[in-house]
């Protein structure tokens, strides 16, 4: 079939891996020594697989607060930017994030919530339709590192309004 | 006997022996209105001479937004509609004022689906046969509906949602086998194709289309190839065993000669992107199979586009016909490949007799008739150490979409398709295998072809391999094609519009906007009242409200930009989902 991310890649962004299969294994290997730590968690009884399904218009169920340990930090990013496309990240999600079968990452809107989290959340655990549970292959590090990739991208100066007026 | 009673018999003879061609009687069974998959049918009432007094007659909101390729049935007097994901099949009676519902089936379809799907939540339609609905289920899963009840006769588990595989393309019938495939280019997919039995929807044969010929059913005393014989093709063809996630999916149509007892079908692109993760032929992706229906047994195979580089699946239509080729009557085979290469092939022994370009082609230069293979463009070929590759034409939207099949008419013995008129830069990635994710790695920004059109709708003459006429349109062409016996083609467009023109000439005879723009098929039909209608699906997706994201407005936590090389098509259409029956 066919496919194609909608805009090139962001000029200065990594051009596309070499290292992928080195650095998968490097982070499922530490996937398994770190425990994940699921915000809101103990909360959660074990047959709720997504904390959407309990807080649809809601609050989060409480917990702890997750903190990014990478958040803005440009090498991270970067590092990100190469696992967005080794993980096959961007055959869903677009080139640079701006959506293609699964939604624009770009556009400061967020369907589960934008906190840092709360992307890490939607990361780790997976979501509805079709967003697959990546914690497992990416650990809790790799995870972070797309977070703190995913923070970086450039967003348009007015996401709402589209105007051909003129044209 | 009345005559009612001798045509009920009639009918049901014709429907006995499985050749109920559309025009005959009025109804359309089969996705592509016959086996030779032509989509032609015989009804005349619409003519050059009228169609401008063509008009809508009725409408109806399927209540779904994603890209409604595929096309409506008409069986007696019901039209069934089957929507994308969540796959609703609706049955309208077309006896009654408003064409209310008989009633509507709604199964249960794994919302995981969505995003193992590449290309939008699509389905390409129904089939017909012994009283039963079949149709596919993005899921994986093939189910039979009573055409009169709508009650679920039976469902069966065909694919594996988990191994990337989604299922998206319309069943074909043949005596009492299904024949059905799955989707999964994009997902590393080890592509088959398998037999379900009619009745209980049992699994009866099951290949794959690369591998072992063992489990490719290429049998030494019934595998015939025209060019390159030899054992384990679908092996010896990719380096690194890396036919194991190669691809070669099935997503587009299927047809059928009875004489010589072979169903026809192409596969899809070889995965990953990156063709310097699979050195060699790769076998059989991007190529045209033809099997006995019966037990599976590959009679013979041919390779449109070896070691494919640029994702130019041959998924599209496989028409037909008999044509006269250089002077002699040929049982011939059509098809238009995403490569932008036209070719005629015989279609009991598979040599190619004609290939010629119907799109910008820059890939290769030409088709080698003596070996059957593209004579390439060194420059243009693609890989990890190529870098970024400029001007290779066609896109990978291809030549023209699989998903938009052509219509061949015995009267003018001309084919009709869409076209796109695009061209792209290609850099791949290396990319690691997950099961049941994307395993692509490409970013190939488009550029419009020359001439600065994006696509046609045109007329081709596959006896010589000569264009005959085309009409341009401002954006690239995604529907499929309708040509009758009256002399009149139907097409859509991506902006929204339905066209009528004379199919001799192409001249335009009547257009209607019709709310969303067309991805699917018109089909056409005598309804109860003796009079002929035409129908359509509305409603723009597959590739183009994924590129051109502003398209969508239904998620406010997904606002998209327009694409880059294409900023104008959202000011025209936004997704949506309706049929349309337009008549006199």
């Amino acid at each position: 079939m066919r496919r194609r991310p909608p805009r090139p890649l962001r000029p200065g962004a990594p051009a596309l891996l070499a290292l992928a299969p080195l650095a998968c294994g490097a982070l499922a290997c530490c996937a398994r020594h770190t425990a994940p730590p699921p915000p809101g968690s103990a909360a959660l009884p074990p047959a709720v697989r997504y904390e959407a399904h309990l807080a649809a218009g809601g609050v989060l169920p409480g917990g702890g607060v997750l903190r990014n340990p990478h958040a803005g930090d440009p090498a991270v990013a970067q590092s990100g930017a190469q696992l967005f496309v080794a993980m096959n990240c961007d055959g869903c999600h677009g080139a640079g994030g701006v959506g293609f079968t699964a939604p624009d990452l770009a556009d400061g809107r967020w369907r589960y919530g934008g906190a840092d989290a709360e992307v890490f959340s939607s990361i780790y655990y997976g979501r509805p339709k079709g967003m697959p549970a990546f914690g497992g292959a990416l650990g809790t590090e790799g995870v972070w590192t797309l977070v703190t990739y995913l923070r970086s991208l450039p967003m348009p100066a007015d996401v709402a309004t589209e105007s051909w007026d003129g044209k | 006997m009345s005559r009612i009673a001798l045509l009920a018999v009639l009918v049901c003879l014709v429907a006995a022996v499985g050749r109920v061609a559309a025009g005959d009687d009025g109804q359309w069974t089969m996705p592509s209105a016959d086996y030779s998959a032509t989509r032609y049918s015989a009804l005349a009432q619409i003519t050059p001479q009228n169609a401008r007094s063509l008009h809508p007659v009725w409408t109806f909101s399927t209540g779904v937004l994603g890209g409604h390729e595929g096309q409506p049935l008409v069986v007696g007097d019901t039209m069934y509609v089957v929507t994308p994901w969540p796959n609703v099949l609706y049955a309208f009676d077309l006896t009654r004022e408003g064409y209310p519902l008989r009633w509507k089936y709604r199964p249960e379809v794994s919302s995981n689906a969505i995003g193992v799907s590449c290309c939008d939540t699509v389905n390409r339609g129904a089939f017909y046969a012994d009283g039963k609905i079949i149709y596919n289920l993005l899921d994986g899963h093939t189910v039979a509906v009573d055409a009169r009840s709508g009650r679920e006769l039976w469902k069966t588990k065909i694919a594996e949602l988990g191994d990337g595989e989604t299922t998206t393309m319309a069943p074909l019938v043949v005596k009492d086998r299904v024949i059905v495939g799955a989707a999964g280019g994009e997902f590393g997919i080890y592509g088959w194709i398998k037999a379900l039995d009619l009745k209980t929807g049992q699994t009866v044969w099951s290949a794959r289309n690369l591998g072992p010929d063992s489990e490719v059913l290429a049998r030494a005393d019934t595998f015939r190839p025209p060019y390159e014989p030899g054992p384990d093709l679908g092996v010896r063809t990719w380096g690194n065993d890396s036919w194991r996630t190669g691809g070669a999916p099935v997503w587009g149509w299927l047809s059928y000669d009875p004489g010589l007892d072979l169903i026809y079908y192409g596969t899809g692109n070889a995965s990953p992107y990156n063709a310097e993760q699979r050195p060699g032929d790769n076998k059989w992706s991007a190529s045209l199979l033809a099997r006995r229906p019966g037990d599976g047994a590959l009679v013979w195979a041919y390779q449109f586009t070896p070691h494919d580089s640029w994702d130019y699946d041959a998924t599209g239509a496989m028409i037909l016909a008999d044509l006269t080729v250089g002077g002699r009557p040929v049982k011939a085979l059509v098809h238009f490949d995403k490569n932008g290469f036209a070719y005629t092939l015989d279609r009991a022994s598979g040599r190619v007799l004609v290939a010629a370009p119907f799109a910008p082609v820059t890939w290769a230069r030409s088709v080698d008739l003596t070996t059957g293979r593209p004579v390439l463009d060194p420059a243009k070929q693609t890989g990890l150490s190529r870098g970024k590759v400029q001007g290779i034409c066609p896109s990978l939207e291809g030549g023209v979409s699989p998903a938009s099949p052509a219509a061949y008419s015995p009267r003018t013995h001309l084919f009709y398709t869409a076209t796109n008129n695009m061209c792209m830069d290609y850099a791949v990635a290396r990319v690691t295998h997950l099961k049941g994710t994307p395993f692509v790695g490409v970013d190939s920004p488009y550029t419009p072809g020359p001439g600065g059109y994006f696509g046609t709708f045109m007329a081709w003459d596959a006896a010589s391999g000569r264009k005959v006429w085309e009409n341009r349109e401002p954006f690239p062409v995604w529907s499929g094609a309708l040509v009758t016996g009256g002399d009149v083609a139907f097409y859509g467009t991506l902006d929204g519009w339905f066209k009528t023109v004379n199919a001799r000439t192409g001249e335009l005879l009547s257009k209607f906007k019709v709310g969303s723009g067309v991805v699917g098929n018109p089909i056409t039909y005598r309804a109860p009242d003796g009079r002929q209608y035409v129908a359509v699906y509305a409603g723009i997706g597959g590739d183009w409200a994924l590129i051109s994201g502003d398209t969508l407005a239904a998620d406010p936590t997904d606002v998209r930009g327009p694409a880059e090389f294409l900023k104008d098509l959202a000011r025209h259409t936004s997704q949506g989902g309706l049929v349309w029956i337009f008549g006199l």
